[in-house]
């Protein structure tokens, strides 16, 4: 039945050519398109965490319910040992954050004032590369503030401002801080409210010394996050508790799962139409070559060997249009992978979500595209059921017969 | 060897365009025999043919192969029927187009298991008897209709069947082509001792026939 299926391959070839081409196509443009929107969906995800966010914070229990002073980590130095000892992390450091009013000579501002170690956060963040103006790792009473901030506040590298908060104590705190540096992100939040200072200075004034709002980690790898973060986890101090960038990062992981959703509706709708003209060409085949199948009916062919020989002729062509689109599909995803692609046009939209780069990689994952590819061949075998189906529903004389 | 009993056939049934197509055919055919089934358009030969072979359902009536009945048995054992024990050969050849005339003929003998060799030696001792032998590596599109025909004939002979059924076998054929199958197949039936069964109502296949069964209306008029 191979030797025959093999034959019939070439010997109908309008047949064979559709349904080469249309598979070619399918398993093609579906491994790349996936690429895309998964890479797209990555670099997005990755540009966001890598700003500020990290993939994985540790928290007081309460704070991130109720929040202030009373739920503050008051001895960092446990989850930071514990973190020390965490195999997969890149970077970790604690940030206190405080909020309050700084004032310019004549514009004031609410801001997010953190206290950050700025040699850390080199690691952790994109505090860094987000340097615009001035110095990033100032001493002192300096301030590293969001551009956008700088320009509400009308003031710039060199000039100073006050600030009016509370210390942990809830004790009044008032200062002047000289502008020392100022950064872009490309989040406009972030940018129009946030301010950091370094971390020992803040201590001395905010009487933080031992503390902090959140410890915050960035994992090598995004993939192996949640194992780490369960490993974390488990040896935490009861009253800390762990969240990842799943959680941090919420509506956006909700946002890209709605985008991955729509993405494969619309494949959804583009295999059906594939299936369907693969599924007509068999049918169209099959119904041009129904006295063929009379015939071996008629002299001992089984009509389970039949089904094995249409099921063969699809086989042989859906294999041999993988075998084509599967390896250029993937060299096209890592290609695009290795060397991203530049469109100008989206970094606006991509900086919402905090890409400060309009590079978009393809995700070159050998598991998607084994799927992928799995998928369109479940599809390719499903189609030739109906035209046996068919095939068997007469008898070998209504076949011979058959117009 | 065959022994037909009260069979009936009905297309349409409980239909305004019922038509009964075989009534109570009696018959026997022994082993060896060379027998036509002759009559006019329309009587029931080709339907009475498919019966026997099993490729159509009998309505009514049973119909029995050597000792087995087989007009009731299951989809996949008369497909077994028609592997081992009964060759077909049709009006209009039908031979499988992407085989060649030695693969054609040798088909039924791979579908049974034979091995390579086996299969070769009795394709080539066919083809001989059948002056096919030259054309062996030919697709059938490029043979003639006597030569198809003869290819269709050698691939019903090739696995040894109790049976060969063939449904107007000449009838596409000039008379010389139909001359030289008929002696062909008489050569085959007496060397090979291959009950033979036609359906036909060329005057040159009936003169050669050693028994000629006459259908008219669906019914045996004499045997």
């Amino acid at each position: 039945m191979f030797s025959l299926a093999l034959k019939n391959i070439f010997f109908y070839k309008g047949r064979s050519l559709t349904t080469f081409l249309l598979t070619f196509v399918s398993v093609f443009l579906f491994i790349v398109y996936v690429a895309f929107m998964d890479g797209a969906h990555r670099s997005m995800l990755k540009n966001a965490l890598d700003v500020y966010t990290g993939s994985l914070q540790i928290y007081h229990k309460e704070y991130r319910e109720k929040g202030g002073y009373d739920y503050l980590i008051d001895d960092v130095s446990k989850p930071l040992g514990i973190l020390a000892r965490t195999k997969g992390l890149k970077a970790y450091a604690s940030r206190l954050e405080t909020y309050g009013i700084a004032s310019s000579k004549k514009h004031s501002s609410a801001i997010m004032l953190t206290g950050v170690d700025f040699d850390k956060e080199a690691q952790l963040s994109e505090l860094k590369k987000a340097l615009k103006k001035g110095t990033y790792n100032s001493k002192g009473a300096c301030v590293y503030m969001g551009e956008t901030l700088a320009k509400r506040l009308h003031t710039d590298i060199g000039e100073k401002i006050s600030f009016v908060g509370s210390a942990v104590d809830y004790s009044f705190v008032a200062e002047l801080f000289d502008v020392c540096g100022i950064f872009k992100t490309g989040m406009y939040d972030f940018d129009s409210q946030s301010a950091f200072m370094n971390r020992r200075y803040f201590d001395s004034i905010f009487l933080s010394e031992g503390m902090a709002t959140y410890i915050v980690a960035m994992a090598d790898s995004l993939g192996e996050n949640d194992k780490i973060a369960a490993h974390i986890a488990d040896r935490l101090p009861p009253q800390l508790e762990l969240y990842t960038w799943k959680t941090l990062m919420h509506s956006m992981v909700e946002l890209m799962k709605m985008d991955s959703f729509f993405g494969y509706i619309s494949m959804g709708l583009f295999f059906m139409v594939i299936f369907f003209v693969i599924m007509i060409y068999g049918f169209i085949n099959v119904n041009a070559r129904m006295k063929e199948f009379g015939v071996l009916r008629a002299i001992g062919v089984s009509d389970a060997r039949v089904s094995a020989l249409l099921f063969t002729e699809i086989l042989l062509l859906t294999l041999a249009a993988m075998a084509l689109a599967v390896p250029l599909g993937a060299y096209v995803a890592y290609y695009f992978q290795v060397h991203p692609i530049i469109i100008a046009g989206m970094s606006d939209m991509y900086k919402s979500y905090g890409v400060v780069s309009d590079r978009v990689p393809t995700l070159f994952d050998p598991v998607i595209i084994a799927w992928n590819s799995a998928l369109v061949f479940g599809l390719n075998m499903l189609s030739i059921l109906y035209p046996i189906r068919y095939v068997r529903s007469f008898t070998p004389v209504e076949e011979i017969h058959h117009v | 060897m065959i022994r037909l009993v009260n069979v009936n056939k009905y297309f349409y049934r409980g239909d305004p365009r019922e038509v009964h197509a075989l009534k109570d055919v009696n018959l026997s055919i022994q082993s060896g025999e060379f027998t036509v089934i002759t009559g006019p358009s329309g009587c029931g030969k080709t339907t009475l043919l498919n019966a026997i072979g099993v490729l159509d359902n009998v309505s009514e009536g049973e119909i029995w192969l050597e000792d087995r009945e087989i007009a009731h048995l299951p989809a996949t054992q008369k497909t077994d029927i028609r592997l081992n024990s009964i060759g077909f050969v049709f009006q209009a050849y039908n031979l499988v187009p992407v085989l060649t005339v030695e693969e054609n003929i040798g088909f039924i003998m791979r579908l049974q298991g034979y091995s390579d060799e086996a299969i070769r030696i009795r394709v080539r001792e066919v083809a001989s008897i059948l002056q096919i032998d030259q054309k062996l590596d030919s697709l059938p599109n490029f043979l003639s209709g006597g030569q198809q025909q003869r290819v269709a004939v050698a691939r019903a002979v090739a696995s040894k069947p109790k049976i060969i059924l063939a449904d107007e076998p000449t009838a596409n054929l000039d008379s010389k082509n139909s001359t030289a199958l008929m002696e062909m197949m008489k050569e085959l039936n007496r060397k090979e001792g291959i009950t033979i069964l036609f359906s036909s109502h060329d005057e040159y296949v009936m003169k050669n026939a050693r028994r000629t069964i006459l259908l008219n209306d669906g019914a045996v008029v004499s045997s």
